[in-house]
Parts: structure tokens; sequence; C-alpha cells
């Protein structure tokens, strides 16, 4: 399969396109503050879960409110692993993740194959609901409600000397965790950027628009479904460890089904099947905190007080309606000054938008 | 070709530049100490805290409120050594911030990433009173890393007693497992053959709780050894309690201990209510305060109180402290002569003045380093019933306290009556930790520069 992907003429654009892409985030890492890196390596992690979310969805037309249970597959592999095994390089633990998470894909898969729209919707819920009792419970492995702690992603000494000044080791830390996230961050949408344009790419669209003539065409559907599962679980997987090992332990508390919806959300906001959408969806959870607490101020409500808890279920709803009436293909769809000053001659076809 | 990558690219990068640019601007604008301790400048000192101000633990709010109004008392007296004190408070949601659904926080705030802006944007000098046990573990290894103290964190857990692994994290009240023991002590005295049941949290408040009640030879069967998940208050789902109720009180269970935060105690009590099941109740410090929990049945329960009760009108401490508060017109603008000072607040004031009390004996020069050993060694004056004494070897804070006894107060909220005696109970958090008793409160008096 890897081979398929390889064979695209595009390839090597689109490595130079992610590679330019990382290195800009890479380059931007150094000029934001330390809190501030720390809240784009959780975005990064969670942009790799939507990516998995927005080619189940959309490229595939299956959809999923389980994801948050596959990033706790992920997330409890790796942390259960690190929790044990302190010195495994983290390579290692985040392939290990990944597998997890694609291992509980095809297993959800086989079944969902069968369901289409709200009953699929309906089984990946009962997976997601029922991960966290799972977690809770089984407290001899998972460490129960309290979770599994794990150490802080260690910096490395070379990393290190390059900073200097009274908060070296803080700005070190938190530069380290950022970058390392968005380094993974461009692996996977470098592999989703071929992905999209492969055979399995254009099979899964054909697929999602008509089954029948896939079918016809020789495209094995249960067999293509389960694959975009497969896929979509084990970026869910890859992305709830890099999560976690961010957040320095596991907890059942991070992977509840608002997390699902959440995804959701954010997916759609930035704008489904796309890799700039996954982008700006990581990028409005990274800074979520920000919007919220200006928002706040902004309109004078007490943040402790019943509305000021509320105020993101609020900015969020909104933002998904105005979404919905005015760019209902995501922000990504915005036509800005910007994208036009850089915008080619050629006819563009977006992947997403072919139907 | 290459142009099909190119416009997802650029619109990516273009956007990635500007959110960027916007986050530099919002937060590069404090640019922390200069000094060389962090959080530490001539005229100021700066510390923070982790704690819920909105979600399911709320009501543990007041706790810091108060703690943030002895720093202001000391502020307007002068400060400490020539510096004020300045209390950061962010908000974790006890650890449960649920993706911002119910919760101050935004999507991406957890414990952690709090505790990130604490120390890699307001530089503190050292985390104070933080709260929550499986909240505060999951920043130890961080703030280890970046070297910041974490101070009389706001959890029972043994955990914080663990000076070879982490050096300058200390915890401050008694543990759940000298409470534990001291509770089986009781049960052992006055409830003698009675069965015993027991509902806890399911992570380490509710284990070392249950653990101090075994090491205190009381035997639960497991039928009747229970848990709850906190997260259940997100999920929506009351299940947990209302099953574990329910089995304890088909099996008759004379006596339950409750290792549960004030909502559930709440909730706990509640379901009883409904079932017409009454035991004697047993309760963790921690979840007993009865403005809280605002139950009119928790009335009769038995719990451990480690500060003085809030009707004792012979300790010089009371009286001080409601000058405290009433001062403090921010957190607490509608504290008067009259209010019912509350377990949290007694807390919030307990861990403040050991803080400002350990920065007095630390002297003008403040370093962590020296913080940390100054602790270990000062002899603090605390408004608790037992003494607070760290040393090298133990990082935990309280070490016992007196039984108490939750009254009636009408058709409003109980309150915490006078102790049921004076006996005070101290033990440490292992099996073979001997239980010891003094017959007589020893409060220590309030330092006359505090005054």
């Amino acid at each position: 399969m890897i081979r398929t992907f390889l064979r695209q003429e595009t390839t090597l654009s689109r490595f130079l396109g992610v590679v330019v892409l990382t290195a800009v985030t890479l380059a931007i890492t150094i000029v934001l503050p330390p809190v501030a890196d720390s809240e784009l390596a959780g975005g990064a992690a969670i942009a790799i879960v939507i990516l998995g979310l927005s080619w189940l969805i959309g490229w595939s037309g299956q959809i999923s409110l389980g994801n948050s249970g596959f990033m706790a597959v992920g997330a409890y592999a790796a942390g259960i692993w690190a929790h044990h095994h302190a010195t495994t390089p983290l390579i290692f633990t985040l392939f290990l993740a990944t597998v997890a998470g694609a291992i509980s894909g095809l297993i959800i898969a086989i079944p969902s194959t069968r369901l289409r729209g709200p009953y699929l919707a309906g089984m990946t819920l009962a997976f997601s609901a029922a991960v966290t009792p799972i977690a809770q419970n089984f407290t001899s492995v998972t460490g129960g409600e309290g979770g599994l702690f794990m150490n802080s992603l260690a910096t490395p000494g070379w990393f290190g000397h390059f900073f200097s000044g009274p908060n070296a080791t803080i700005n070190a830390n938190a530069q380290w965790t950022a970058d390392l996230a968005v380094f993974v961050a461009g692996i996977t949408f470098f592999f989703m950027a071929n992905l999209f344009h492969s055979r399995t790419g254009r099979a899964m669209r054909l697929v999602r628009d008509n089954d029948v003539a896939a079918e016809l065409m020789g495209v094995n559907l249960s067999r293509t479904r389960s694959l975009a599962f497969m896929i979509a679980a084990a970026y869910a997987g890859l992305g709830g460890a890099l999560y976690s090992l961010l957040q320095a332990s596991v907890r059942p508390e991070t992977f509840p089904l608002t997390l699902s919806i959440t995804l959701l959300t954010l997916m759609v906001l930035g704008g489904i099947g796309t890799l700039s959408g996954a982008v700006i969806g990581g990028i409005i959870f990274s800074f979520s905190a920000n919007l919220v607490a200006h928002v706040n101020s902004l309109t004078g409500v007490n943040p402790t007080s019943n509305l000021g808890a509320n105020m993101q279920g609020i900015i969020f709803g909104a933002l998904l309606i105005l979404t919905m009436l005015f760019v209902p293909r995501g922000l990504v769809s915005i036509k800005t000054p910007v994208r036009r000053l850089f915008r080619s001659r050629h006819q563009v076809v977006e992947a997403g938008e072919v139907h | 070709m290459f142009t099909k990558a190119r416009r997802p690219l650029t619109l990516i990068s273009a956007l990635v530049l500007s959110l960027a640019g916007l986050s530099t601007g919002l937060l590069a604008s404090n640019a922390g100490a200069a000094g060389s301790t962090p959080g530490v400048t001539s005229n100021s000192i700066t510390i923070g805290a982790t704690v819920p101000l909105s979600g399911i633990a709320v009501s543990y709010a007041p706790v810091s409120a108060a703690a943030n109004a002895v720093f202001k008392w000391v502020d307007s007296h002068g400060g400490i050594n020539g510096r004020q004190i300045k209390y950061i408070r962010l908000d974790d949601c006890y650890g449960l911030a649920s993706y911002g659904l119910g919760c101050t926080a935004g999507a991406s705030v957890t414990t952690l990433s709090q505790n990130q802006v604490l120390v890699a944007q307001d530089h503190v000098f050292a985390t104070v009173g933080s709260l929550g046990t499986a909240a505060e573990e999951s920043v130890e290894s961080y703030l280890k890393q970046n070297d910041v103290p974490q101070l009389f964190v706001n959890s029972g857990s043994k955990a914080w007693d663990d000076p070879s692994k982490y050096p300058d994290l200390f915890g401050f009240q008694t543990s759940y497992n000298a409470e534990g023991k001291i509770f089986a002590h009781y049960i052992k005295t006055h409830l003698a053959g009675k069965t015993v049941g027991f509902i806890g949290q399911n992570d380490d408040f509710g284990a070392n709780g249950f653990l101090g009640l075994q090491d205190g030879g009381i035997n639960i069967a497991s039928a009747n050894h229970l848990s709850y998940n906190a997260a259940d208050a997100i999920t929506g789902s009351s299940s947990d309690i209302q099953a574990d109720v329910g089995t304890l009180a088909q099996n008759k269970v004379q006596v339950v201990v409750l290792d549960s935060v004030p909502g559930f105690t709440a909730g706990i009590l509640e379901v009883a209510k409904a079932l017409g099941y009454s035991p004697t109740w047993i309760i963790s410090n921690v979840g007993a305060d009865p403005t809280s929990v605002d139950q009119p049945s928790e009335a009769g329960a038995i719990t451990l109180d480690y500060f003085p009760s809030a009707t004792d009108t012979g300790d010089q401490w009371i009286p001080w402290i409601r000058q405290v508060l009433t001062a403090d017109k921010a957190d607490f603008p509608k504290f008067n002569a009259s209010s019912v000072l509350t377990g949290n607040e007694l807390y919030g004031v307990g861990y403040a003045v050991a803080f400002a009390e350990t920065l007095k004996a630390e002297g003008r020069n403040v370093t962590r380093a020296g913080f940390v050993k100054t602790l270990e060694s000062a002899k603090l004056s605390d408004p608790a019933i037992t003494p607070l004494q760290y040393s090298g070897s133990n990082h935990q804070g309280l070490q016992g306290g007196v039984i108490a006894k939750i009254a009636a107060n009408g058709s409003s909220a109980p309150v915490l009556a006078n102790l049921t005696n004076t006996t005070v109970f101290t033990t440490g958090n292992s099996a073979s930790s001997p239980l010891a008793q003094s017959p007589k409160l020893t409060i220590s008096p309030i330092p006359s520069w505090l005054k």
C-alpha cells in the first residue's frame, strides 16, 4: 500500500510542502512565549486526531462519535507502557499507541461496516461511552480514576544548550515539547496528504458518493470502510498518546464523551476532509483558553460565574452556527485577502470538494 | 502538480503565522522577574495555585480565598521582610476541566496547562495550596523538572510525603491514612461490634483512607467497600453513589465511612435519606464541611477536625481570622461579624500563615532551596489543633486532629459543633506508626508580628 502512495507523482511536492510548513511552525515556536508553546503542543496532538476524524467523515463518509475512545486506547497503551518502562524511546511508545489505536479501530469497524448514518454514530457513541468506565474500574491496570502518572518529556541536553538566562530550563522544556509535537504532526500530515491522493483515497471517495458504483468498479466495500476506520483510529491513538505524554498523565477524565463532540465541532469549524481544516481545528483548540478569557473580559462576565463557566460552549456553539450559515465548508474556505494574494493561476480542485 | 498542495499550505502558513502573532501579543506581555530567584523581586514575591473556582469541587473555592485574605492582611501591614505577597489563583476545575464544558477555562485547560501558565508566564516562586489529589499528582513531575517548590498541597494523600523523590513537595493536612486510623480507633471505642461500610473516591483519596481504616484494625467486607468516580458529575451519571448507598442499605451496614468531596457527600446523604437509610456517618474532614454539604441529615455525623472549632470563643485565632476575612472585601464581600467561619476558611488561613511564617524566618535573602530548608526546620505557629512540623524526612504536615460531631442548626445547614472532647490524636502514615493521644489541645499563639 505504501508503495502505491510513493508512486504518486506529487509525493515529492507534498513532502516539500509539509517540510516547509513544519519548518515554519517550528520557527514560530522559537518566537512564541513558553506558555503558547505548550498550548501549541496540545493543539498539534489534537490536530492529528482531527485529521483522522476528518479523513473518516470527509473521505469515507462514515460518522464516528468514538474518537475520544480511540484516543483513550492509544493513551492508555502509551501510558501503561511508559509507566512501567520509563526509559523506552518515545518513538516506540508512540508507535505502540498507534498500533493499539488501529487494532481498536479494526475491532469497531467489523460490526460498523454493516451500519450507516445514525446507527453507525450510535454504535461509536456506545464505544466512546464505554471506555471511560472501563478505565475507571480496572484500577490495577489503569490506576482507576486517579490514572497513571509519567515523567514529563525530558528535554535532551543538546537542545537545552540553545537557551540561556534565568528561565532557560522552562523555555527549553516548553519549546522542546512543542517542537516534538509539531514534528510528529508533520509526519502524520504528510502521510495523510499522500493518502488523500492515493488509490485508497480515490476508492474511499467513490464508496462515500456511490457505493453501488464503487462495487461495480471492483472496490471491496467492507474492506475499504474498515480500512478508513482503522486509519482514523490509528491517528486518534497516536494523537491521544501524544496528548497524554504532554500532560504527563493518563486519566479517564481526559477522554469523556464531550471530547468526541469537541473534536467533531473543531473539525467542522476548520473544514471537513482537508489538511488545513485539521490545522485550524488544532489551533482553535490550542488557544481556546485565551479565546474564552478574552471574551469573558470583553463582556465583563465573571469567569467563575455560571455563565462564565459555560462561555466556551456558547462561543463554540455560536461559531458553529455562523460557520454553517456562511462557510459551510469550514473556515478553510474563507476567501481571505492573503489567500487571494497567493492564489495559483491554475484551477485547483481541493480535497473534499469533489462530488 | 505542486499547485495542488500549495493553496491549502499557504493558507495554513498564513493562519499559523497570524495566530502565532496574536498569541505572542496576548502572552508575551509578562516578562517575569529579573532577579536570580524566580518570582522574587526587591519588593514582592509572587506565588500561585491551581484550585477549583468552578465545576464539581467549587465548594472548595473559599479555601484559597481565605489564604489570599491572609496575604492581603500581611501586605497591608507592611509585607514580609519588605516584600508584598502576590497570590495568583487559577481555575483548573479540580483537574476535571472536561474540555471547557461547565468550567471557567477553555478546552485546552488542564491542571498541567494552568501550572505552565504559573511557572512559565507568571514565574511564580512556588505553588502554594494547590488543590486535588489526582490533579496535583499530575503536575509533580513538571514542577520538579522546572525546580518549582510545590508547597502545602491541599489534599491528604500520602503522596506528598516523598522527600527522596520530590524534595520540594510538601503536604499540609492530616493524611487520609492517619485520618482513617483515627476513625478506626473511634469505631473500636464507641461503635464496637457494628458492621462498617466504606464509600471512597476512586483515586488515592479513597485508597489511602481505606488503608488507614484497615491499618487501624477495622475489617470491612469487600461487598461493603465501595467507590464512586468524581468524573461522573461531568458525564451526568450518579449511578455509582445510588448503587453504592443501595448496597450498604441492603446489607444493613450500621456505620458508613465516607472519603468523598462535599458534592458527593451531599449526594450520598440525599440518596440515603430517600431510601430511609440512616447509619452512623463518619465523614473525612475534606468532605464534611456542613456549609458546603448543606444537608440537614448530616447532623450527628462524626468527622475529624484539625482546626479550632469556629464556635470556640476561647481560641485567640478565631477573632483574628474574622478580622482578616472581614478586611478582604474582594474575596469575602458578605463576611461580617455574625458569619459562620467554615472549615474551608480555617484551612486556607492555616497554610497561608505557615507560608508567611516560613518566609519571615527565611529573612531578606529568599531562595527556593533556602525556603525548603527553613520549612523543614522551622517551628511554625499555626491555627491548627496539632503542631505543624516538617523535617527532612517528613513532608506530610499535620499529623492528627480531634473527633468532632456535626450538630443540627434549626432548619438551615448544620454546623460543626464543639468537639466531642479535647483528646488530640496523632499518628503517622504507616501501619506500624502508633496512635498517640494527648488530653488537651495545644494551639500555638498568634505570632505578634502577624497581629
